[in-house]
């Protein structure tokens, strides 16, 4: 009220108001007094982990290399050793490099990925004192996905398609071969991009 | 002199430098918490408990970090001036009381002694802007001595009203004189007046216009670093105590309790501490008024400063000497003075809002914009041309 | 000392040549404004920029539609959103696509959210270039709710790439509408508080008042787009007098003001932020159920041709100028920058003002270096 007539005493109030209010600010090390993350967080991407097969979800299909923004990864495929007894894939990721001081985390490698193989993580603390540094390698690629995958409860969106396991082989392993890279969003085929050889 | 009084001296002298700088460390954290709790931060928490050792850690921090010297600087006068900001500011405290019996030289002309010093500091800063050879220096240079020349006055004139009531210019004699009642009852112009200027004197907001980070980026302190930078801050955050112990002893009361029941070393004690809280509440309203507002311009502080208070502050003694020389009882004195004040604060008012009304921006509603089939901005608009 | 001084033709005095910038704190990023001062006076003054150039535009003719939405992310890195929707809205109308109901109003809300923090950033910065310290922690109480927001819709706080060719990214989650209304509540009372902060003290009135002025004839000539342009009383407001979306169908103000001076400038934006939160109202409440994005494949080849976009960023108008030559790569892209045009008319509003005032001149302008140089 007097506020309104003399501003500068009006300004006075509004701080010692705020003096008395609890902190919004938090203090960052410690875990405990963290702010939490949200669950659609986007931290640095990792791979996937297949816990009933013992292998990455990735094949090394390189489609996300391809739409890297930034060119920040590199990829290999090799014949997967697994095939066609303990795996339904044919081809497994050989060696898997991001560069993560490059990567922009836009997502747009999660969104291209068919294979589930590639997500978010939460993993966002990656300071290192050389230049460089952030060159992550396939092992801890798949250390860090598989702490994400512990923490939020991960399950593939596309489960029929794209579980290791050979039981479901039955019904869906033409589906695997014959899989057609399509749009995650629209479900049209992708055009520009054809399927590597599985 | 013999080799004792010279011990003693010095003993005093060293005994004043620590526990000054011990006030100055405790001062810069509790001007970061009650900046943080103003803005609802929680300010320092990592050093100690609650980050009670965040000073020594800045300190220690300074003191470690490299001390830069500008390549055109002129030498003697750069390294000089931290000094020539440090050595006023310390000295002032040779005649401030704390209590009746701590002080470490009372004098009979006691508040002459601290104006004629509080003075000097000026020159400092004007040798650090200069001998930096940076022209945001000079500018911050140039402006501190502006400023705090013209705030000078005001400020000797408000004390001079404190002095006339009291009929001294010895501190402690002031203080008891303000047993019954203290002077910021009968002068709260006086006051008002004091601590406008004082502010002003300390650089500290509304008024750090001469080291306004956003403007000349630290001003006369823009090239130093490490320990001759924490000499400026030591003298800053000194002198910032230095105004706020002197406004409860000129005009709050100082450590005058009117039924202090006890004597000696625990009448003392007491006495400090009430002087310390005190003077704590002062501070605080200045680190209030730091966290709440914006710095004005320098004509506008300069206007400010002749405009507003010079005036005002001759009106003070004026009206001061009316009432005492016609032995009139000192509430003729309050009335006046807060009739003053009041009218004050109105100009400032009214100042702002004649020549500057807050409602300038209008809203005009998207229905009505979209109604016109053939729009065209510039004519809709209300003052466009 | 050494300082290198010109002299002054007229009287013989001599100015002062002051670089301000590119590390001067208040310049908002690296900008650089050479000034000559008489006293505090500023007699000329002379902007430099490109100092944060990264070519953009070049960069986007070698990425396909759907990698250079993330380019368009940091170009306006405080209003990332609406730079989003503005280069999304040029790859639709040159495809011709139709974007379903619900990811025109997500984006709506999105994008005046984002409205929201931007100015937010504004007032706090604006308040730390006056001289005060506290608005911009006040600022950002409120926009880390927003940014919260942002997270768990997008992913991410300030770079989202959730705008995409033909819709959203993904779609809301589940407890959407309640945090929604949980943060415009606690955004109104934020508005209010800051506006009582500032906006009311004299100081800052005074400071802020009749500084910087510019006609609303003047800025139209300089191009001067957004809340700057509304500011000298030109009613213009792309969101209404050339809709884009579906602005069209909520009903707000457009603040207005009238001298065309910093507080003018300040106060629309503060004004601005209240329209906002109304739109937002009206859009969580009418949005409907349905798909999140038009079926539109991944590479996208849009037919040959080009097109002109124009969209009411919080900086002003961000129009995007995108040529297809048919490929899955744009042949050009040109982006009108807001901020690039409001900052032409800065040397304009610097005649004859002091030198604290060219700071909050400058802070004003509400520049992004990113988007200027782009």
């Amino acid at each position: 009220m007097i506020g309104d007539i003399i501003g500068f005493i009006g300004g006075l109030a509004v701080t010692l108001k705020s003096t008395w209010r609890e902190p919004v600010t938090a203090e960052y090390p410690e875990s405990d007094k963290r702010l939490n993350l949200e669950e659609r967080y986007m931290g640095f991407p990792a791979l996937t982990w297949d816990g009933d097969v013992e292998e990455p979800y990735c094949t090394g299909c390189m489609v996300c290399i391809r739409e890297c923004p930034t060119q920040c990864m590199t990829a290999e495929m090799k014949d997967n050793p697994l095939y066609p007894e303990e795996s339904r894939r044919r081809k497994i990721v050989d060696t898997f490099e991001i560069n993560l001081g490059r990567c922009i985390i836009c997502g747009i490698c999660v969104d291209v990925c068919s294979f589930d193989a590639i997500e978010m993580s939460h993993e966002h603390e990656l300071s290192k004192y050389e230049r460089n540094g952030n060159r992550v390698d396939l092992q801890s690629l798949i250390s860090m996905g598989r702490s994400y995958q512990q923490k939020v409860g991960w399950e593939p969106k596309n489960p029929g398609k794209n579980r290791g396991t050979p039981q479901v082989e039955e019904n869906s392993q033409s589906a695997i071969n014959d899989a057609e890279v399509t749009d995650s969003r629209s479900g049209e085929p992708m055009e520009g991009d054809e399927c590597p050889d599985l | 002199m013999s080799l004792s009084e010279v011990f003693i001296i010095l003993a005093k002298a060293v005994i004043l430098m620590l526990s000054v700088s011990l006030v100055v460390l405790v001062l810069t954290y509790a001007e970061r918490k009650a900046l943080a709790r103003i803005q609802q931060r929680m300010g320092p928490t990592r050093v100690g408990f609650k980050g009670i050792l965040q000073p020594v850690a800045d300190s220690l921090k300074l003191i470690t970090k490299e001390d830069i010297l500008p390549t055109w600087a002129d030498r003697g006068v750069y390294w000089l001036a931290p000094i020539a900001v440090f050595v006023p500011a310390f000295l002032m405290w040779v005649t401030i009381p704390v209590t009746r019996q701590i002080v470490v030289e009372n004098l009979d002309l006691g508040l002459f002694y601290i104006t004629a010093v509080s003075v000097l500091s000026v020159l400092g800063l004007l040798m650090a802007g200069w001998g930096s050879a940076s022209k945001w220096a000079v500018m911050g240079g140039l402006r501190a001595a502006g400023q705090l020349i013209s705030y000078e006055i005001p400020f000797i004139m408000a004390i001079l009203g404190v002095a006339m009531l009291a009929q001294s210019l010895d501190l402690t004699e002031i203080v008891a004189q303000q047993h019954s009642v203290s002077f910021a009852l009968v002068q709260p112009l006086g006051l008002f007046i004091f601590l406008t200027s004082a502010l002003a004197e300390l650089g500290r907001t509304p008024f750090d216009i001469h080291h306004a980070e956003s403007e000349v980026i630290g001003g006369p302190f823009v090239e130093y670093s490490g320990a001759h930078w924490s000499i400026f801050f030591l003298a800053e955050y000194m002198n910032t105590f230095t105004i706020a112990v002197l406004t409860v002893l000129l005009f709050l009361g100082g450590w005058s309790w009117p039924t202090m029941p006890f004597e000696g070393f625990l009448h003392a004690t007491l006495s400090l501490i009430w002087l310390l809280i005190k003077t704590s509440a002062v501070l605080w309203l200045i680190f209030w008024i730091r966290g709440t507002y914006p710095r004005l311009r320098i004509d506008q502080l300069m206007a400010f400063g002749w405009k507003l208070l010079v005036p005002l502050s001759f009106l003070n003694i004026v009206i001061t000497a009316i009432v005492l020389f016609y032995g009139l009882p000192l509430w003729v004195l309050t009335c006046l003075s807060g009739i003053l004040l009041v009218g004050a604060v109105c100009i400032i008012r009214l100042n702002s809002s004649s020549s500057m009304e807050r409602d300038t921006v209008r809203l005009v509603s998207a229905k009505d914009v979209r109604s016109k089939a053939k729009f065209s901005p510039l004519e809709t608009s209300g003052g466009a041309e | 000392m050494q300082i290198h001084e010109t002299e002054n033709e007229t009287d013989g005095s001599i100015d002062l040549m002051i670089n301000m910038g590119p590390q001067h704190p208040s310049t908002h990023g690296v900008f650089r404004l050479v000034i000559w001062v008489d006293g505090e006076r500023i007699i000329k003054s002379e902007p430099h920029i490109g100092y944060l150039h990264r070519g953009s535009e070049k960069i986007c003719e070698s990425e396909h539609y759907s990698q250079i939405v993330t380019l368009f992310d940091r170009m306006d890195y405080v209003g990332n959103l609406n730079s989003e929707l503005a280069f999304c809205l040029a790859t639709e109308k040159i495809m011709d696509v139709c974007v379903p109901e619900r990811a025109e109003y997500i984006r709506v809300i999105l994008c005046e959210l984002n409205r929201v923090a931007s100015h937010m950033l504004f007032y706090g910065v604006y308040g730390l270039d006056a001289g005060a310290m506290t608005p911009i922690l006040y600022a950002f109480r409120e926009r880390e709710k927003i940014q919260n927001l942002f997270e768990s819709v997008t992913g991410a706080r300030m770079m989202h790439n959730y705008i995409r060719i033909g819709g959203v990214k993904e779609n809301l989650p589940r407890d959407f509408q309640q945090r929604l209304h949980e943060v415009l509540e606690h955004l109104k009372r934020g508005i209010e508080e800051c506006d009582a902060l500032i906006s009311k003290n004299e100081m800052f009135l005074a400071r802020t008042k009749g500084v910087g002025a510019i006609s609303g004839a003047d800025a139209i000539d300089f191009g001067v787009t957004g809340p700057a342009l509304r500011a000298s009383g030109v009613v213009e407001d792309i969101r209404v007098t050339d809709p884009y979306s579906i602005y069209d169908r909520f009903d707000f103000n457009i603040p207005v003001g009238t001298y065309g001076d910093c507080w003018d400038r300040f106060y629309v934006r503060v004004e601005e932020m209240r329209e906002s939160v109304k739109i937002i109202e009206q859009a969580a409440r009418d949005l409907p159920e349905g798909d999140i994005s038009a079926a539109v494949r991944r590479i996208v080849r849009p037919p040959k041709g080009e097109v002109f976009v124009r969209t009411e960023s919080p900086r002003g108008d961000l129009a995007v100028f995108l040529v297809s030559d048919g490929t899955d790569t744009p042949y050009r892209v040109k982006v009108r920058a807001p901020s690039f045009a409001n900052l032409q008319a800065l040397e304009q509003m610097l005649q004859g003002a002091y030198l604290a005032d060219a700071v909050l001149i400058l802070g004003s302008i509400d520049l992004i270096m990113g988007e200027v140089d782009r």
